[in-house]
């Protein structure tokens, strides 16, 4: 399966009478937008509001990140089951509006948590500060509830940026990209001599505001399954998780996953990338030692010598990033977990809720308990009044002068465990 | 199928489950919780959901239900599991106890708790 990823370079985003890019400005018309995404009854009010690297301001508390991406040759459209049909994605040609990015900001529950600040300290944190953001603030009708409110939410951000995406249909991108996954015989024929490797994505999939979807299905429904690399840069797998924002990830997370980029980075040279295996993050245990078996087996199926196992969340899915990197490595194939760390504010305290002798090589997004000082903005699109009680906010966080002390966790992506982040240990 | 008992200190998982599976409810808080599921492991119950379920942390919500079943030796796996939980939940707390929460964020908790165990109650 071969992609071309067309890159068109966004470096403004500004309000205009047409959506159209021109001289790489974004140019958003912003009352068909908000109309589009008010086609959905279940809002009362749609605003769109304009975010761009450097400017004061603060977006809280984010649903969702998605990059606008359009499929300009080849089966399928963007985000399969979602927004287009379940056509398998993955090949021919799409083009990406990379610099941009739609955030989705609005209140689902009470705590919800995910801080961006386009400038200061906080800005270093979040990858999302260096795009020019579209941000979409979306209040329910009254009485809405929860799991409605989520879906209405997701579905606006994927509609925003199938929106978006459409203005570089036609348009010659600035860069591209190949990115190609032969058949796995032909692959191991083309090169006998370099270590077969896969990589193991750990989906969370827990429950509200905890899950992922694989070509619209809920991924907690699913068995671990086999997926193209490219399959996942068109969109086939996107974000329904609004909790713990430093470690979540987000569909712009899923569209430009570093793992996959890396592994095509040295496939061929260093390395076979075979494929992906796609897992969930199961709240019922044995789901979790099917899930975990089912990858092990896979992964042996596939004659790997290889894995990278990335995590998404904390607490319970620790539990199947060690048993996904235990039953893998008792079937004699070297494993990598990634995963991020909650181990108290000075970095002492034990990582993770689960461990095991056989994972002996771990690659850390980052401690999500470390304190930051947030200062003020001179803007907030969204709503403050949750700020104060969002993760890693605690009593006494919002000061009189505005800034806020929080940990890292109230970040969106700041210990991204897939790595789209700057943070980690390292030990020598 | 041995008995399934959902162990919960969230009043929603209370009042909408008690009538459908055998269920214990406890007014205590997030550690005790724990605490009592872990000796109910150690009386021979094997412990079926995971006790850290949801990234919401043990220091933001104050509600968590554990659904167990009765076995008959001690289950050294649900062991590890419940003492691992403990400790994770003792290093969040101990950064910070969990926020008086007013009503409204309260009753979130409550859905989300809720919603992390109704996924697998057709599991039982």
């Amino acid at each position: 399966m071969r992609l071309e990823l067309g890159y068109l370079f966004i470096e403004d985003v500004q309000f205009g009478e047409e959506t159209k890019l021109e001289n790489k400005t974004l140019y958003v018309n912003k009352d068909e937008l908000v109309n589009l995404i008010k086609e959905d009854e279940h809002f009362e009010k749609v605003d769109l509001e304009l975010a761009r690297p450097g400017e004061s301001i603060r977006i809280t508390p984010v649903k969702d990140v998605v990059e606008p991406r359009v499929k300009v040759e080849g089966p399928g459209g963007v985000f399969p089951g979602m927004i287009s049909k379940v056509d398998t994605v993955g090949s021919g040609k799409t083009n990406v509006l990379k610099g941009c990015a739609v955030v989705t900001a609005g209140k689902i529950v009470g705590f919800q948590e995910g801080i961006i600040d386009m400038t200061g300290p906080g800005a270093d944190y979040t990858p999302f500060s260096k795009l020019n953001n579209v941000v979409l603030v979306c209040e329910p009708k009254e009485g809405l509830k929860q799991h409605e409110h989520e879906r209405a939410l997701r579905m606006a951000g994927f509609k925003a940026a199938t929106y978006l995406g459409e203005v570089a249909k036609n348009l010659t991108p600035d860069e591209v990209e190949i990115f190609e996954t032969e058949p796995m015989l032909e692959s191991i024929n083309k090169y006998p001599e370099l270590p077969k490797v896969a990589y193991v994505q750990m989906l969370q999939s827990q429950g509200l505001l905890h899950d992922t979807y694989v070509y619209g299905v809920d991924a907690k429904e699913s068995l671990p399954t086999i997926i193209y690399p490219t399959e996942i840069m068109d969109g086939a797998i996107v974000s329904g998780n609004c909790v713990s924002a430093c470690d979540k990830n987000t569909t712009y997370h899923h569209l430009n996953n570093p793992v996959v980029k890396d592994l095509f980075a040295k496939h061929g040279k260093e390395l076979n990338f075979i494929g992906v295996i796609i897992t969930n993050e199961n709240v019922y245990l044995a789901d979790k030692e099917r899930s975990s078996n089912w990858t092990a087996k896979l992964a042996e199926f596939l004659g790997l010598d290889g894995v990278l196992v990335s995590q998404e969340g904390f607490g319970n899915p620790d539990t199947d990033l060690i048993m996904n990197c235990k039953k893998i490595e008792q079937k004699g194939i070297k494993t990598v977990i990634i995963t991020d760390e909650y181990a108290g504010r000075d970095g002492a305290s034990q990582s993770l809720a689960d461990a095991d002798p056989l994972a002996n090589a771990v690659v850390t997004g980052g401690n999500a308990n470390e304190v930051i000082t947030l200062p003020p903005m001179d803007k907030i699109i969204g709503d403050t009044s949750y700020v104060d009680t969002i993760a890693g906010g605690f009593d006494g966080s919002l000061k009189e002068d505005g800034s806020i002390v929080v940990e890292l966790q109230a970040i969106t992506g700041a210990t991204n465990e897939l790595g789209f982040n700057k943070l980690t240990a390292k030990g020598y | 199928m041995t008995k399934s008992i959902i162990i919960t200190n969230n009043p929603l998982v209370e009042n909408r489950l008690k009538e459908k599976v055998f269920l214990e409810y406890y007014d205590v808080g997030y550690l005790k919780l724990l605490e009592i599921v872990r000796d109910k492991v150690h009386l021979g119950y094997k412990i079926l959901t995971h006790p850290l379920s949801g990234s919401v942390k043990p220091n933001e919500t104050p509600y968590k239900t554990v659904i167990v079943s009765k076995d008959n030796n001690l289950d050294t796996e649900s062991l590890m599991i419940i003492e691992n939980s403990i400790v994770t939940t003792k290093k969040l707390l101990d950064i910070n106890n969990t926020p008086p929460w007013n009503e409204e964020i309260l009753k979130d908790f409550q859905v989300i708790d809720l919603s992390l165990i109704e996924g697998v109650l057709y599991r039982l």
